[in-house]
């Protein structure tokens, strides 16, 4: 699954560990999400989402695999 | 719940496994020597004691990781468990038909646990290699491998030299002194790599 949550961090200039502080989760699994090696679960999308004010649709969609 | 830093993780599992080889070295060779059933049972388990604190201290930083966190964990114990049962199984096929001898107490159930331990610490990192972590966590918050492969390589060293001249085992003395040399190539390996690493991080 691709996703616009590096462009979306940068967007507003946090870190990756600013962004994973503000979603409770690790460094690792931000960097996990943005280089899309990891799919979040449903809650924590809703989460990203609500964070950026925006839908899930907007931020993620189907890739390749 | 607050998440677990790995530093302050780390630093408590440290200070419990220092305070169990200490206990192996004083407080366990006394289950030996003392006649009385009750008194022998509590030497001989009182170095259960930090482990079950380690256990529980692993426990707690899996409750508070999250999802990704969590599936490493789970594919890192579910090898361990995967492994230990096969080394088990083929081991107790072979001692059956007598093929090869084991001693169940004092061999077989004593390295279940650094087995299950060590599987579980490889293949976690491996899976967190694959999702795009450095696997070593030579790069986070976390005290460094060469450090910690250091510490280890210490307490195997304390043990060799407590089994020596204390309890006159040379067999052991060597075997713990063979494991602690091979730990420290270790931390060698690890320490130079994390040396290169910061030297090609400088601007």
């Amino acid at each position: 699954m691709n996703n616009h949550v590096r462009a979306l961090r940068e967007a507003r200039g946090w870190s990756q560990g600013d962004l994973a502080e503000r979603l409770d989760v690790s460094r690792q699994t931000v960097n996990a999400i943005e280089t899309s090696k990891y799919d979040p679960s449903l809650p924590l999308a809703f989460r990203i989402a609500k964070l950026f004010r925006q839908t899930i649709e907007d931020i993620f969609e189907p890739g390749k695999h | 719940m607050a998440r677990t830093t790995k530093r302050h993780y780390e630093r408590r599992v440290m200070i419990a496994m220092a305070i169990y080889v200490v206990l192996l070295m004083l407080v366990w060779p006394q289950a030996r020597s003392t006649p009385d059933i009750w008194l022998k049972i509590a030497y001989a388990l009182t170095p259960i004691v930090p482990l079950l604190y380690v256990i529980w201290l692993m426990a707690q930083r899996i409750f508070n990781s999250d999802e990704l966190e969590q599936r490493t964990h789970l594919i890192g114990l579910g090898a361990a468990a995967a492994v230990v049962s096969i080394v088990s199984l083929v081991c107790g096929f072979l001692a059956v038909a007598k093929v090869m001898t084991i001693d169940g107490a004092s061999i077989a159930l004593i390295w279940i646990f650094p087995i299950l331990m060590i599987t579980y610490g490889g293949v976690r990192s491996y899976a967190a290699r694959r999702y795009g972590s450095s696997g070593c966590d030579d790069d986070d918050e976390g005290m460094p491998m060469y450090v910690r492969f250091s510490i280890v390589a210490v307490m195997f060293c304390a043990i060799a030299a407590f089994a020596y001249y204390r309890e006159h085992d040379e067999q052991m003395a060597s075997f713990a002194m063979g494991v602690s040399a091979g730990i420290a190539c270790a931390a060698i390996f690890f320490g130079v790599r994390y040396w290169l690493r910061r030297h090609a991080a400088k601007p």
